[in-house]
């Protein structure tokens, strides 16, 4: 075996290797009392939306692609849902007191209108979450009379 | 065989750039929960101490109001440390020194304004998303001044209908001159004082 073949070899072997060394998967069968959709009551549109676009990394539940079986992508995939939830978590939105919520709310807005969320590799995946503009309206336009509406309360 | 390879380290690697954009910081609301009823549970036996409260109040008043100068003259990385030092303070507050409820309401705001200040000392370069930050920490600034006082200098809450899209945005300033935040060297006179808070 050549020099350059012998690599490969060895590269291969670690690729089948690391196969076996799978993370857990951010899969909950419970829809908590506590979670966006349910405390909030958005219109289907938006529900849908949020469940295509922010739901996989920023929830309890991801909805995992076929790829994300394949190391190392299933360990990137992990990292990137762990520190979204760690930001945002819908599921346990119910759980912020009412001043965070608001300025959550304010903070999802900010992020979509400025085109920060979602991020530019999620959307190379997911073709659902390339927003479009009458989406990205409705979506904005929601945020914005739900964060007011709650502002009056508190 | 090689064609393979090819693909997958191509693939690894827009998955490793794809982590790159992610931010580091971290933020643990379940510790921060614990902690706050443990705290809780030591000041109903403490009684309040006043004086010291008003010192911590201060600290953060005065990290807070040398954030708004940053923003005053458009200086991103000023702010960037100025909300480094606003987290420390919110961090550093001596909660044992006030009465049950006091703590209660100091964590609510508290909570709410050291992540706005991190968000800003984490995004020096990037003043456009830190004067958002500075909008919702300023609303909580005015909220811990009414319960908490003025940390013994004379303050005014100011307005400008401009700032945050049109949708306005108040801040608090320790001099009675018009310098806006939001609006900096573009607009710096753009607002005015709604209410003096005195000593």
């Amino acid at each position: 075996m050549s020099r350059k073949k012998k690599i490969l070899f060895a590269l291969f072997i670690v690729f089948v290797a690391i196969q076996f060394i799978q993370p857990a998967h951010n899969k909950s069968v419970q829809v908590l009392p506590t979670d966006f959709i349910v405390l909030y009551k958005p219109p289907q549109q938006v529900q849908q939306v949020l469940q295509n676009a922010c739901y996989d990394c920023h929830s309890n539940n991801t909805n995992y692609p076929w790829y994300a079986n394949i190391q190392p992508i299933a360990w990137l995939m992990a990292s990137h849902i762990k520190s979204g939830k760690e930001k945002l978590n819908m599921s346990e939105f119910g759980n912020l007191s009412s001043r965070k919520q608001i300025s959550k709310l304010k903070e999802i807005f900010n992020q979509i209108k400025d085109d920060e969320m979602p991020i530019t590799s999620y959307k190379m995946m997911h073709q659902k979450a390339r927003l479009s503009a009458a989406e990205k309206n409705v979506l904005l336009n929601w945020l914005q009379s739900k964060a007011d509406s709650l502002s009056e309360n508190y | 065989m090689k064609k393979i390879f090819l693909g997958l380290t191509a693939f690894t690697a827009i998955a490793l750039t794809a982590c790159g954009s992610n931010n580091t910081s971290t933020t643990n609301n379940q510790n921060a929960n614990a902690e706050t009823t443990a705290v809780k549970q030591v000041a109903d036996t403490t009684p309040a101490n006043t004086a010291t409260a008003n010192v911590s109040v201060k600290n953060i008043i005065d990290a807070y109001l040398q954030l708004k100068n940053a923003f005053t003259k458009d200086n991103s990385s000023d702010a960037a440390a100025a909300g480094k030092t606003l987290q420390a303070a919110f961090e550093n507050f001596d909660v044992k020194t006030l009465s049950a409820d006091k703590t209660k309401s100091f964590s609510d705001i508290a909570d709410d304004a050291k992540e706005h200040a991190e968000h800003i000392g984490a995004n020096g370069g990037n003043i456009k998303h830190q004067r958002e930050h500075f909008v919702m920490l300023s609303k909580d600034m005015a909220d811990l001044i009414k319960t908490f006082g003025n940390g013994g200098q004379t303050l005014y809450k100011d307005f400008c209908p401009m700032a945050n899209e049109g949708k306005g945005a108040v801040w608090i300033s320790e001099m009675k001159d018009i310098k806006n935040p939001y609006l900096g060297k573009a607009m710096p006179t753009c607002g005015s004082v709604k209410e003096e808070i005195k000593q």
